[in-house]
């Protein structure tokens, strides 16, 4: 079947690129240090671990300059996450720390920090037919001004071991030797098609599983994401405070949200996937 | 009669729900007003004095209409400490 492209995924396609060759050493002035970044207009650069460096400037796509001491097996995750959510910044695109199920054509997107649960949720729910969105990091197209439209997933879902053995996903490799975690098919499938989202749903911590909406201003302070996804699109962009508030009202007004609180108990973990799982299927808020 | 008048040079604000969210231009903070405060807030429209602000919101005010006077020096004198109203 033929599929046609929004414009965003075909700037992401091509943007993303990658070529090996030589690197700049510095956007700023000073040598960037290891495991950081710059950003200087439509540049990024990031240095991993030893002399590997990252450098994107918009229209050449992406240069990879891997030294002797690089950890070539770290390559990919360094390109799918922090190199992809800036080239996805300094395009006017917005990621966010979310890993996302689709149903009825729309997504819900499941977000909170690092070992909330994220990717393990979203396997889980392919036990009742939701096919996955994306699994960390969710790219979202802010240019039609009356929706908001997801970018398909561009990274594989990854959970560790034991995440593995509450879900039905499918274990592949390890991802590196130095990251604890597998490869994993979600049983479910994916979706690969740009789609609205629908709600914007915080994982949180309680006695019993419950969603409730979040309302009004602290919709607002919640989108106040300390990720570094987010201070990539807030240095992309360049925001002033004004700038700073316009965008973030219009992701408050433009994206239902809710909370789901749960306990990380194992045990109470398929009461909380059924909640999730009928919360979506019902239409969430709608 | 003095009117209190918002300084909207400081502030910018947006509706969300029937919620009011107000950013202090200066340092990014914001905070939300709802219920009573968000109703006071939009009351304060640069013409109203403290008399005309009590006979407007008694029409709305669901409690204890003698509460109404120390409710709305407290609010209005946090908003003057937020600076967000001209002396």
């Amino acid at each position: 079947m033929l599929m046609l492209k929004i414009p965003a995924q075909a700037t992401m396609e091509r943007e993303t690129e990658v070529t090996f060759g030589l690197a700049p050493k510095t956007l700023l002035g000073e040598p960037v240090p290891e495991m950081s970044w710059q950003m200087r207009g439509d540049e990024f650069l990031l240095r991993g671990e030893g002399h590997h460096y990252f450098h994107y400037r918009r229209g050449h796509g992406i240069t990879v300059e891997r030294g002797p001491d690089a950890d070539a097996s770290e390559e990919s995750l360094w390109l799918n996450g922090s190199v992809y959510a800036a080239i996805a910044s300094i395009n006017g695109l917005l990621p966010i720390h979310a890993s996302a199920v689709a149903h009825e054509d729309q997504v819900f997107a499941f977000t909170g920090p690092a070992e909330a649960g994220k990717s393990t949720l979203v396997a889980a729910l392919a036990d009742y037919g939701l096919a996955m969105f994306c699994d960390d990091t969710l790219v979202l197209d802010l240019s039609d001004p009356k929706r908001i439209i997801c970018l398909p997933g561009h990274k594989r879902l990854k959970l560790r071991a034991d995440a593995l053995a509450l879900t039905s996903a499918i274990a592949e490799e390890q991802v590196s030797a130095t990251v604890g975690k597998f490869y994993a098919l979600p049983a479910a499938g994916e979706v690969n098609l740009p789609l609205p989202i629908a709600e914007l749903i915080f994982l949180e911590l309680g006695p019993e599983p419950s969603i409730l909406p979040i309302a009004g201003g602290e919709r607002l302070v919640r989108l106040q994401d300390d990720h570094y996804t987010a201070n990539f699109f807030a240095s992309a962009r360049r925001f002033d405070h004004l700038d700073q508030f316009t965008h973030l009202v219009r992701l408050a007004r433009q994206i239902p949200m809710a909370r789901f609180r749960r306990p990380l108990d194992p045990s109470c973990f398929n009461e909380g996937v059924a909640l999730a799982a009928q919360y979506v299927i019902t239409g969430g808020q709608r | 009669m003095n009117a209190i008048v918002k300084r909207s040079d400081r502030f910018t604000e947006a509706d969300i729900d029937s919620e009011i969210v107000i950013m202090r231009l200066d340092s990014g903070e914001f905070f939300s007003l709802s219920g009573t405060g968000a109703e006071i807030w939009r009351l304060i429209d640069g013409t109203r004095d403290r008399a005309a602000l009590r006979l407007a919101l008694s029409d709305q005010f669901l409690g204890d209409e003698s509460a109404i006077p120390a409710d709305i020096e407290e609010f209005l004198s946090h908003l003057k400490e937020m600076g967000l109203l001209a002396d």
